[in-house]
Protein backbone atom coordinates (compact mmCIF):
# COMPACT_ATOMS: atom_id res chain seq x y z
CA UNK A 1 0.00 0.00 0.00
CA UNK A 2 1.51 3.32 -1.06
CA UNK A 3 1.41 6.14 1.45
CA UNK A 4 -1.07 8.99 1.00
CA UNK A 5 0.41 12.24 -0.28
CA UNK A 6 -2.77 14.27 0.13
CA UNK A 7 -5.55 13.37 2.55
CA UNK A 8 -8.72 15.44 2.54
CA UNK A 9 -11.30 14.75 5.21
CA UNK A 10 -14.82 16.18 5.30
CA UNK A 11 -13.71 19.45 3.68
CA UNK A 12 -16.15 22.34 3.25
CA UNK A 13 -15.40 25.80 1.92
CA UNK A 14 -17.77 28.78 1.91
CA UNK A 15 -17.31 31.96 -0.16
CA UNK A 16 -19.59 34.81 0.94
CA UNK A 17 -22.14 32.46 2.51
CA UNK A 18 -22.13 30.24 -0.56
CA UNK A 19 -20.86 26.75 -0.08
CA UNK A 20 -18.55 25.86 -2.96
CA UNK A 21 -17.16 22.67 -1.47
CA UNK A 22 -19.24 20.40 0.72
CA UNK A 23 -18.11 17.31 2.60
CA UNK A 24 -15.22 16.38 0.32
CA UNK A 25 -13.25 13.25 1.22
CA UNK A 26 -10.37 12.49 -1.12
CA UNK A 27 -7.03 10.72 -0.88
CA UNK A 28 -4.19 10.96 -3.37
CA UNK A 29 -1.59 8.21 -2.98
CA UNK A 30 2.04 8.35 -3.88
CA UNK A 31 2.69 7.92 -7.59
CA UNK A 32 -0.91 8.64 -8.60
CA UNK A 33 -1.97 11.05 -11.32
CA UNK A 34 -5.31 12.54 -10.31
CA UNK A 35 -7.41 14.55 -12.74
CA UNK A 36 -10.03 16.81 -11.17
CA UNK A 37 -12.90 17.64 -13.53
CA UNK A 38 -16.12 19.56 -13.07
CA UNK A 39 -18.12 22.47 -14.54
CA UNK A 40 -17.16 26.14 -14.17
CA UNK A 41 -17.55 27.32 -10.60
CA UNK A 42 -17.63 23.75 -9.30
CA UNK A 43 -14.95 24.44 -6.71
CA UNK A 44 -12.05 22.73 -8.54
CA UNK A 45 -9.67 25.64 -8.20
CA UNK A 46 -10.86 26.29 -4.64
CA UNK A 47 -9.98 22.72 -3.75
CA UNK A 48 -6.50 23.13 -5.22
CA UNK A 49 -6.02 26.43 -3.40
CA UNK A 50 -6.96 24.72 -0.15
CA UNK A 51 -4.46 21.92 -0.81
CA UNK A 52 -1.74 24.51 -1.48
CA UNK A 53 -2.68 26.52 1.60
CA UNK A 54 -3.72 29.71 -0.25
CA UNK A 55 -7.23 29.32 1.22
CA UNK A 56 -8.20 28.15 4.69
CA UNK A 57 -11.20 25.83 4.76
CA UNK A 58 -13.90 26.54 7.37
CA UNK A 59 -14.51 22.87 8.01
CA UNK A 60 -12.61 19.62 7.67
CA UNK A 61 -8.92 18.95 7.35
CA UNK A 62 -6.26 18.53 4.71
CA UNK A 63 -2.90 16.95 5.26
CA UNK A 64 -0.11 16.90 2.72
CA UNK A 65 2.81 14.50 3.27
CA UNK A 66 1.23 13.58 6.60
CA UNK A 67 1.28 17.13 7.99
CA UNK A 68 -1.43 19.80 8.11
CA UNK A 69 -1.32 22.26 5.16
CA UNK A 70 1.30 24.97 5.65
CA UNK A 71 3.41 22.89 8.02
CA UNK A 72 5.32 20.98 5.34
CA UNK A 73 8.40 21.93 3.40
CA UNK A 74 6.97 24.06 0.56
CA UNK A 75 9.63 22.98 -1.89
CA UNK A 76 8.21 19.44 -1.93
CA UNK A 77 5.19 20.82 -3.79
CA UNK A 78 5.49 22.13 -7.35
CA UNK A 79 2.68 24.35 -8.59
CA UNK A 80 1.75 25.42 -12.11
CA UNK A 81 -1.12 27.88 -12.27
CA UNK A 82 -3.25 29.12 -15.15
CA UNK A 83 -0.76 30.89 -17.35
CA UNK A 84 -2.80 34.00 -17.98
CA UNK A 85 -3.09 35.02 -14.34
CA UNK A 86 0.34 34.18 -13.12
CA UNK A 87 2.60 36.84 -14.56
CA UNK A 88 2.96 40.14 -16.35
CA UNK A 89 4.14 39.38 -19.90
CA UNK A 90 6.27 42.51 -20.01
CA UNK A 91 8.35 41.34 -17.07
CA UNK A 92 12.06 41.49 -17.89
CA UNK A 93 13.18 37.94 -17.14
CA UNK A 94 14.72 35.13 -19.14
CA UNK A 95 13.54 31.51 -19.03
CA UNK A 96 16.67 30.69 -17.02
CA UNK A 97 15.95 33.37 -14.42
CA UNK A 98 12.33 32.23 -14.04
CA UNK A 99 13.25 28.56 -13.73
CA UNK A 100 16.00 29.40 -11.22
CA UNK A 101 13.43 31.21 -9.06
CA UNK A 102 11.87 27.78 -8.43
CA UNK A 103 14.91 26.99 -6.30
CA UNK A 104 14.91 30.15 -4.18
CA UNK A 105 12.46 28.91 -1.54
CA UNK A 106 14.37 25.66 -1.03
CA UNK A 107 17.70 27.50 -0.98
CA UNK A 108 16.55 29.75 1.86
CA UNK A 109 17.57 33.25 2.87
CA UNK A 110 21.18 34.42 2.78
CA UNK A 111 22.31 31.59 0.50
CA UNK A 112 23.53 32.11 -3.02
CA UNK A 113 23.07 30.03 -6.15
CA UNK A 114 26.07 27.79 -6.77
CA UNK A 115 27.30 26.13 -9.95
CA UNK A 116 25.52 22.95 -8.88
CA UNK A 117 22.22 24.85 -8.62
CA UNK A 118 22.72 26.34 -12.08
CA UNK A 119 23.27 22.83 -13.47
CA UNK A 120 19.99 21.79 -11.86
CA UNK A 121 18.32 24.74 -13.62
CA UNK A 122 19.83 23.72 -16.98
CA UNK A 123 18.61 20.15 -16.44
CA UNK A 124 15.04 21.23 -15.68
CA UNK A 125 15.04 23.43 -18.80
CA UNK A 126 16.31 20.50 -20.89
CA UNK A 127 13.64 18.24 -19.37
CA UNK A 128 10.88 20.41 -20.86
CA UNK A 129 12.78 20.89 -24.13
CA UNK A 130 13.48 24.61 -23.86
CA UNK A 131 17.29 24.59 -23.89
CA UNK A 132 17.54 26.67 -27.05
CA UNK A 133 15.22 29.27 -25.50
CA UNK A 134 16.88 29.53 -22.10
CA UNK A 135 18.16 33.09 -22.61
CA UNK A 136 14.97 34.34 -24.28
CA UNK A 137 12.61 36.72 -22.54
CA UNK A 138 9.76 34.68 -21.07
CA UNK A 139 7.09 37.12 -22.26
CA UNK A 140 8.16 36.66 -25.88
CA UNK A 141 7.62 32.89 -25.93
CA UNK A 142 4.43 31.18 -27.12
CA UNK A 143 1.79 30.15 -24.57
CA UNK A 144 2.84 26.50 -24.72
CA UNK A 145 6.52 27.35 -24.27
CA UNK A 146 5.71 29.60 -21.32
CA UNK A 147 3.73 26.81 -19.72
CA UNK A 148 6.67 24.44 -20.19
CA UNK A 149 8.96 27.01 -18.57
CA UNK A 150 6.61 27.10 -15.57
CA UNK A 151 6.68 23.30 -15.39
CA UNK A 152 10.48 23.52 -15.35
CA UNK A 153 10.28 26.07 -12.54
CA UNK A 154 8.09 23.65 -10.59
CA UNK A 155 10.39 20.69 -11.34
CA UNK A 156 13.72 22.34 -10.59
CA UNK A 157 13.34 21.99 -6.82
CA UNK A 158 12.70 18.26 -7.34
CA UNK A 159 9.18 18.18 -5.81
CA UNK A 160 7.35 15.06 -4.73
CA UNK A 161 3.96 16.43 -5.75
CA UNK A 162 3.10 18.53 -8.80
CA UNK A 163 -0.18 20.48 -8.77
CA UNK A 164 -1.47 21.94 -12.04
CA UNK A 165 -4.49 24.26 -12.23
CA UNK A 166 -5.97 24.22 -15.75
CA UNK A 167 -2.53 24.30 -17.36
CA UNK A 168 -3.79 24.07 -20.93
CA UNK A 169 -6.19 27.03 -20.96
CA UNK A 170 -5.45 29.18 -24.01
CA UNK A 171 -3.06 26.68 -25.59
CA UNK A 172 -3.78 25.09 -28.98
CA UNK A 173 -4.68 21.41 -29.36
CA UNK A 174 -1.34 20.23 -30.75
CA UNK A 175 0.66 21.92 -27.98
CA UNK A 176 -1.78 20.54 -25.42
CA UNK A 177 -1.10 17.01 -26.70
CA UNK A 178 2.67 17.56 -26.37
CA UNK A 179 2.09 18.95 -22.92
CA UNK A 180 0.15 15.87 -21.84
CA UNK A 181 2.98 13.76 -23.25
CA UNK A 182 5.40 15.56 -20.96
CA UNK A 183 3.14 15.01 -17.94
CA UNK A 184 2.74 11.33 -18.80
CA UNK A 185 6.52 10.94 -18.97
CA UNK A 186 6.99 12.67 -15.60
CA UNK A 187 4.38 10.40 -14.08
CA UNK A 188 5.44 7.11 -15.60
CA UNK A 189 9.21 7.51 -15.78
CA UNK A 190 9.91 9.69 -12.76
CA UNK A 191 7.07 8.38 -10.59
CA UNK A 192 5.92 11.90 -9.73
CA UNK A 193 2.56 12.33 -7.96
CA UNK A 194 0.38 14.74 -9.95
CA UNK A 195 -2.91 16.56 -9.40
CA UNK A 196 -4.34 18.34 -12.43
CA UNK A 197 -7.48 20.45 -12.56
CA UNK A 198 -8.92 20.55 -16.06
CA UNK A 199 -11.92 21.35 -18.19
CA UNK A 200 -10.87 18.77 -20.69
CA UNK A 201 -12.89 15.70 -19.65
CA UNK A 202 -11.98 13.76 -22.78
CA UNK A 203 -8.25 14.15 -22.28
CA UNK A 204 -8.31 13.29 -18.63
CA UNK A 205 -9.03 9.62 -19.19
CA UNK A 206 -6.08 9.30 -21.55
CA UNK A 207 -3.40 10.69 -19.21
CA UNK A 208 -4.51 10.27 -15.61
CA UNK A 209 -4.94 7.13 -13.54
CA UNK A 210 -7.50 8.56 -11.11
CA UNK A 211 -10.45 10.85 -11.83
CA UNK A 212 -12.34 13.03 -9.37
CA UNK A 213 -15.53 14.62 -10.66
CA UNK A 214 -16.52 17.60 -8.59
CA UNK A 215 -19.38 20.06 -8.33
CA UNK A 216 -19.59 21.21 -4.73
CA UNK A 217 -19.82 17.52 -3.79
CA UNK A 218 -17.53 14.79 -5.00
CA UNK A 219 -19.55 12.81 -7.56
CA UNK A 220 -16.96 10.30 -8.59
CA UNK A 221 -13.51 9.20 -7.49
CA UNK A 222 -11.91 6.20 -9.10
CA UNK A 223 -10.10 4.97 -12.18
CA UNK A 224 -10.76 6.40 -15.65
CA UNK A 225 -12.28 3.11 -16.90
CA UNK A 226 -15.00 3.26 -14.27
CA UNK A 227 -15.50 6.95 -15.02
CA UNK A 228 -15.92 6.27 -18.74
CA UNK A 229 -18.35 3.45 -18.08
CA UNK A 230 -20.63 5.60 -15.93
CA UNK A 231 -19.69 8.88 -17.60
CA UNK A 232 -23.16 10.00 -18.73
CA UNK A 233 -24.69 9.21 -15.36
CA UNK A 234 -21.93 10.98 -13.38
CA UNK A 235 -21.83 14.03 -15.64
CA UNK A 236 -25.59 14.42 -15.59
CA UNK A 237 -25.45 14.36 -11.82
CA UNK A 238 -22.51 16.75 -11.60
CA UNK A 239 -23.32 19.11 -14.47
CA UNK A 240 -27.07 18.91 -14.13
CA UNK A 241 -27.66 18.16 -17.82
CA UNK A 242 -26.55 15.82 -20.62
CA UNK A 243 -23.10 16.51 -21.93
CA UNK A 244 -21.29 15.63 -25.12
CA UNK A 245 -17.75 14.54 -24.44
CA UNK A 246 -15.08 14.74 -27.13
CA UNK A 247 -12.72 11.82 -26.81
CA UNK A 248 -9.00 11.98 -27.52
CA UNK A 249 -7.48 8.98 -29.23
CA UNK A 250 -3.83 8.17 -28.85
CA UNK B 1 37.05 70.63 -16.80
CA UNK B 2 36.34 68.18 -14.00
CA UNK B 3 39.35 69.46 -12.05
CA UNK B 4 38.04 73.01 -12.17
CA UNK B 5 34.68 71.94 -10.82
CA UNK B 6 36.04 69.57 -8.22
CA UNK B 7 38.16 72.19 -6.48
CA UNK B 8 35.07 73.44 -4.66
CA UNK B 9 33.86 71.38 -1.73
CA UNK B 10 30.20 72.01 -2.54
CA UNK B 11 30.74 70.73 -6.05
CA UNK B 12 32.50 67.64 -4.71
CA UNK B 13 29.55 67.04 -2.39
CA UNK B 14 27.18 67.46 -5.32
CA UNK B 15 29.03 64.85 -7.37
CA UNK B 16 29.24 62.30 -4.61
CA UNK B 17 25.57 62.86 -3.71
CA UNK B 18 24.61 62.47 -7.36
CA UNK B 19 26.62 59.29 -7.67
CA UNK B 20 24.95 57.72 -4.62
CA UNK B 21 21.41 58.72 -5.56
CA UNK B 22 21.96 57.80 -9.21
CA UNK B 23 22.96 54.34 -8.03
CA UNK B 24 20.31 53.48 -5.45
CA UNK B 25 17.24 55.10 -7.02
CA UNK B 26 17.01 52.77 -10.04
CA UNK B 27 18.03 49.85 -7.83
CA UNK B 28 14.78 50.05 -5.85
CA UNK B 29 13.00 51.58 -8.85
CA UNK B 30 13.32 48.41 -10.93
CA UNK B 31 11.28 46.50 -8.35
CA UNK B 32 8.71 49.29 -8.08
CA UNK B 33 8.24 49.36 -11.86
CA UNK B 34 7.96 45.61 -12.45
CA UNK B 35 5.57 45.30 -9.50
CA UNK B 36 3.49 48.20 -10.89
CA UNK B 37 4.08 50.27 -7.80
CA UNK B 38 5.80 53.26 -9.46
CA UNK B 39 3.43 55.80 -7.96
CA UNK B 40 4.21 54.72 -4.41
CA UNK B 41 7.43 56.71 -4.57
CA UNK B 42 5.42 59.84 -5.38
CA UNK B 43 3.03 59.28 -2.50
CA UNK B 44 5.86 58.73 -0.03
CA UNK B 45 7.77 61.77 -1.26
CA UNK B 46 4.79 63.95 -0.33
CA UNK B 47 4.75 62.40 3.12
CA UNK B 48 8.44 63.25 3.38
CA UNK B 49 7.53 66.86 2.59
CA UNK B 50 5.22 66.97 5.59
CA UNK B 51 8.04 65.49 7.67
CA UNK B 52 10.48 68.13 6.46
CA UNK B 53 7.90 70.83 7.28
CA UNK B 54 7.42 69.29 10.74
CA UNK B 55 11.17 69.30 11.20
CA UNK B 56 11.39 72.95 10.29
CA UNK B 57 8.55 73.80 12.63
CA UNK B 58 10.26 71.95 15.48
CA UNK B 59 13.51 73.76 14.68
CA UNK B 60 11.71 77.09 14.88
CA UNK B 61 9.66 76.43 18.01
CA UNK B 62 11.82 74.13 20.15
CA UNK B 63 15.47 75.00 20.83
CA UNK B 64 16.12 71.31 21.47
CA UNK B 65 15.58 70.57 17.78
CA UNK B 66 17.64 73.48 16.53
CA UNK B 67 20.51 71.28 15.40
CA UNK B 68 18.31 68.51 13.96
CA UNK B 69 18.27 68.46 10.16
CA UNK B 70 14.61 68.53 8.99
CA UNK B 71 15.57 65.77 6.56
CA UNK B 72 15.81 63.32 9.49
CA UNK B 73 12.23 64.12 10.52
CA UNK B 74 11.27 63.74 6.86
CA UNK B 75 12.85 60.30 6.87
CA UNK B 76 10.89 59.23 9.96
CA UNK B 77 7.65 60.44 8.33
CA UNK B 78 8.47 58.66 5.09
CA UNK B 79 9.07 55.32 6.83
CA UNK B 80 5.90 55.76 8.93
CA UNK B 81 3.98 56.63 5.75
CA UNK B 82 5.25 53.45 4.10
CA UNK B 83 3.88 51.40 7.00
CA UNK B 84 0.47 53.06 6.66
CA UNK B 85 0.60 52.36 2.94
CA UNK B 86 1.10 48.63 3.55
CA UNK B 87 -1.82 48.63 6.00
CA UNK B 88 -4.17 50.35 3.52
CA UNK B 89 -3.04 48.03 0.73
CA UNK B 90 -3.95 45.09 2.93
CA UNK B 91 -7.34 46.59 3.82
CA UNK B 92 -8.29 47.14 0.15
CA UNK B 93 -6.84 44.03 -1.43
CA UNK B 94 -8.67 44.43 -4.72
CA UNK B 95 -8.05 48.19 -4.98
CA UNK B 96 -4.46 48.35 -3.81
CA UNK B 97 -3.75 51.56 -5.72
CA UNK B 98 -6.25 53.44 -3.55
CA UNK B 99 -3.51 53.63 -0.92
CA UNK B 100 -1.56 55.99 -3.19
CA UNK B 101 -4.00 58.95 -3.38
CA UNK B 102 -4.84 58.57 0.32
CA UNK B 103 -1.21 58.74 1.43
CA UNK B 104 -0.27 61.33 -1.20
CA UNK B 105 -3.02 63.79 -0.33
CA UNK B 106 -2.61 63.09 3.38
CA UNK B 107 1.09 63.93 3.11
CA UNK B 108 0.65 67.12 1.13
CA UNK B 109 -2.31 68.19 3.33
CA UNK B 110 -0.31 67.78 6.51
CA UNK B 111 2.67 69.51 4.90
CA UNK B 112 0.64 72.56 3.90
CA UNK B 113 -0.95 72.78 7.37
CA UNK B 114 2.44 72.57 9.08
CA UNK B 115 3.92 75.24 6.80
CA UNK B 116 1.00 77.57 7.47
CA UNK B 117 1.17 76.84 11.23
CA UNK B 118 4.79 77.96 11.18
CA UNK B 119 3.68 81.11 9.38
CA UNK B 120 6.12 80.46 6.56
CA UNK B 121 9.76 79.50 6.94
CA UNK B 122 12.98 81.43 6.82
CA UNK B 123 14.64 78.51 5.14
CA UNK B 124 13.58 78.15 1.56
CA UNK B 125 11.27 75.14 1.29
CA UNK B 126 11.65 75.31 -2.49
CA UNK B 127 15.02 73.61 -2.03
CA UNK B 128 13.15 70.55 -0.82
CA UNK B 129 10.38 70.81 -3.39
CA UNK B 130 12.61 71.05 -6.45
CA UNK B 131 15.94 69.83 -5.11
CA UNK B 132 19.24 71.63 -4.96
CA UNK B 133 22.15 69.27 -5.22
CA UNK B 134 24.61 72.16 -4.95
CA UNK B 135 23.42 72.84 -1.39
CA UNK B 136 24.16 69.34 -0.08
CA UNK B 137 26.27 69.55 3.07
CA UNK B 138 28.87 67.09 4.34
CA UNK B 139 26.54 65.76 7.08
CA UNK B 140 23.83 65.11 4.52
CA UNK B 141 26.34 63.41 2.28
CA UNK B 142 27.23 61.01 5.10
CA UNK B 143 23.52 60.30 5.62
CA UNK B 144 23.14 59.51 1.91
CA UNK B 145 26.19 57.26 1.99
CA UNK B 146 24.80 55.34 4.96
CA UNK B 147 21.43 54.90 3.22
CA UNK B 148 23.30 53.89 0.06
CA UNK B 149 25.15 51.12 1.89
CA UNK B 150 21.92 49.85 3.50
CA UNK B 151 20.05 49.76 0.18
CA UNK B 152 22.87 48.03 -1.71
CA UNK B 153 23.14 45.44 1.07
CA UNK B 154 19.38 44.87 0.93
CA UNK B 155 19.41 44.30 -2.84
CA UNK B 156 22.44 41.98 -2.65
CA UNK B 157 21.06 39.91 0.21
CA UNK B 158 17.46 39.65 -0.98
CA UNK B 159 18.04 39.63 -4.74
CA UNK B 160 16.54 36.19 -5.26
CA UNK B 161 13.63 36.66 -2.87
CA UNK B 162 12.75 40.04 -4.39
CA UNK B 163 12.90 38.56 -7.89
CA UNK B 164 10.63 35.64 -6.96
CA UNK B 165 8.11 37.89 -5.17
CA UNK B 166 8.07 40.40 -8.04
CA UNK B 167 7.64 37.78 -10.75
CA UNK B 168 4.99 35.61 -9.12
CA UNK B 169 3.98 36.29 -5.54
CA UNK B 170 1.76 33.20 -5.11
CA UNK B 171 4.48 30.87 -6.25
CA UNK B 172 7.08 32.56 -4.06
CA UNK B 173 4.85 32.26 -0.99
CA UNK B 174 4.17 28.59 -1.69
CA UNK B 175 7.92 27.99 -1.94
CA UNK B 176 8.27 29.41 1.56
CA UNK B 177 9.62 32.90 0.88
CA UNK B 178 8.59 35.19 3.77
CA UNK B 179 6.52 37.67 1.77
CA UNK B 180 5.35 39.86 4.63
CA UNK B 181 8.60 40.93 6.09
CA UNK B 182 10.55 41.13 2.83
CA UNK B 183 7.82 43.39 1.42
CA UNK B 184 8.00 45.41 4.62
CA UNK B 185 11.79 45.79 4.42
CA UNK B 186 11.51 46.76 0.75
CA UNK B 187 9.01 49.55 1.38
CA UNK B 188 11.26 50.87 4.15
CA UNK B 189 14.13 50.89 1.62
CA UNK B 190 11.95 52.91 -0.77
CA UNK B 191 11.20 55.39 2.01
CA UNK B 192 14.92 55.73 2.81
CA UNK B 193 15.88 56.29 -0.83
CA UNK B 194 13.24 58.98 -1.14
CA UNK B 195 14.48 60.76 1.94
CA UNK B 196 18.04 60.58 0.61
CA UNK B 197 17.23 61.79 -2.88
CA UNK B 198 15.07 64.77 -1.96
CA UNK B 199 18.11 67.07 -1.82
CA UNK B 200 19.15 66.00 -5.30
CA UNK B 201 15.96 66.06 -7.35
CA UNK B 202 13.36 67.37 -4.91
CA UNK B 203 10.09 65.97 -3.62
CA UNK B 204 8.23 66.66 -6.85
CA UNK B 205 10.75 64.80 -8.98
CA UNK B 206 11.87 62.05 -6.63
CA UNK B 207 10.21 59.23 -8.52
CA UNK B 208 11.86 60.28 -11.79
CA UNK B 209 15.22 58.61 -11.14
CA UNK B 210 13.43 55.54 -9.84
CA UNK B 211 11.32 55.04 -12.94
CA UNK B 212 12.63 56.79 -16.09
CA UNK B 213 15.99 54.94 -16.36
CA UNK B 214 14.10 51.68 -15.76
CA UNK B 215 11.59 52.57 -18.47
CA UNK B 216 14.49 53.15 -20.89
CA UNK B 217 16.23 49.86 -20.13
CA UNK B 218 12.98 47.86 -20.30
CA UNK B 219 12.88 48.79 -23.99
CA UNK B 220 15.72 46.49 -24.95
CA UNK B 221 16.72 44.15 -22.14
CA UNK B 222 15.77 40.48 -21.92
CA UNK B 223 16.82 39.55 -18.44
CA UNK B 224 16.19 41.03 -15.04
CA UNK B 225 19.89 41.36 -14.31
CA UNK B 226 20.45 43.35 -17.52
CA UNK B 227 17.53 45.61 -16.67
CA UNK B 228 19.04 46.32 -13.25
CA UNK B 229 22.49 47.11 -14.69
CA UNK B 230 21.29 49.31 -17.55
CA UNK B 231 18.92 51.23 -15.26
CA UNK B 232 21.87 52.15 -13.04
CA UNK B 233 24.00 53.09 -16.09
CA UNK B 234 21.29 55.38 -17.50
CA UNK B 235 20.64 56.92 -14.12
CA UNK B 236 24.33 57.71 -13.53
CA UNK B 237 24.56 59.16 -17.02
CA UNK B 238 21.54 61.38 -16.35
CA UNK B 239 22.89 62.58 -12.99
CA UNK B 240 26.37 63.45 -14.25
CA UNK B 241 25.46 65.03 -17.58
CA UNK B 242 22.53 66.79 -15.90
CA UNK B 243 24.82 68.18 -13.25
CA UNK B 244 27.32 69.45 -15.82
CA UNK B 245 24.58 71.01 -17.91
CA UNK B 246 23.02 72.66 -14.86
CA UNK B 247 26.40 74.08 -13.82
CA UNK B 248 27.27 75.56 -17.21
CA UNK B 249 23.80 76.70 -18.22
CA UNK B 250 22.90 77.86 -14.71
CA UNK B 251 19.72 75.80 -14.70
CA UNK B 252 18.01 74.15 -11.71
CA UNK B 253 19.96 70.94 -11.05
CA UNK B 254 17.01 68.65 -10.15
CA UNK B 255 14.97 69.60 -13.19
CA UNK B 256 17.96 69.31 -15.54
CA UNK B 257 18.79 65.80 -14.28
CA UNK B 258 15.20 64.68 -14.86
CA UNK B 259 15.10 66.24 -18.33
CA UNK B 260 18.35 64.48 -19.28
CA UNK B 261 16.94 61.13 -18.14
CA UNK B 262 13.88 61.73 -20.33
CA UNK B 263 16.21 62.63 -23.20
CA UNK B 264 17.98 59.27 -22.70
CA UNK B 265 14.61 57.50 -22.81
CA UNK B 266 13.73 59.29 -26.07
CA UNK B 267 17.11 58.36 -27.60
CA UNK B 268 16.59 54.71 -26.65
CA UNK B 269 13.11 54.73 -28.20
CA UNK B 270 14.48 56.40 -31.34
CA UNK B 271 17.39 53.94 -31.73
CA UNK B 272 15.02 51.03 -31.22
CA UNK B 273 12.71 52.34 -33.92
CA UNK B 274 15.59 52.92 -36.37
CA UNK B 275 16.93 49.41 -35.73
CA UNK B 276 13.50 47.90 -36.30
CA UNK B 277 13.15 49.80 -39.58
CA UNK B 278 16.60 48.64 -40.69
CA UNK B 279 15.66 45.06 -39.87
CA UNK B 280 12.47 45.40 -41.90
CA UNK B 281 14.48 46.94 -44.75
CA UNK B 282 16.85 43.97 -44.76
CA UNK B 283 13.93 41.57 -44.92
CA UNK B 284 12.36 43.29 -47.91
Amino acid sequence: MSEPVVEIKNLSYTYDQQKVLDGINLTVNQGEFLGIVGPNGSGKSTLVKCILGFLKPQQGSISVFGKPVGKQDGSRIGYVSQKANSFNSGFPATVKEVVASGLYGKLGLFRRMTKKHMEQVERAIAQVGLTSYKDHNIGKLSGGQQQRAFIARALVADPDLLVLDEPTVGIDAKTTEQFYGLLRRLHQEEGLTLIMVTHDIGAVSSVVDQVACLNRHLFYHGDPAGFEQRQQEILTLAYGHDLQVVSHYH
Amino acid sequence: MIEVIMQYEWMQNAFYAGMIIGFISPLVGVYLVVRRMSLIADALSHVTLSGVAAGMLLQKELPLFYAVNPLYVGMVFSVTGSLFMEQIRRLYKTFEEIAIPIILSGGIGLGVVLISAADGFNVDIAGYLFGNILAVGRDELWLMAAIGVIVVLFVCIFYKEMFALSFDEDHAVLAGIPRKWINFLFIVMVALVIAASIRVVGILLVSALMTIPVAASLQFTNSFRQTLIWSVVFSQLAVFSGLFAAYYLDWASGGTIVLVSILILLIVLFVKKVMRMMKLGNLL
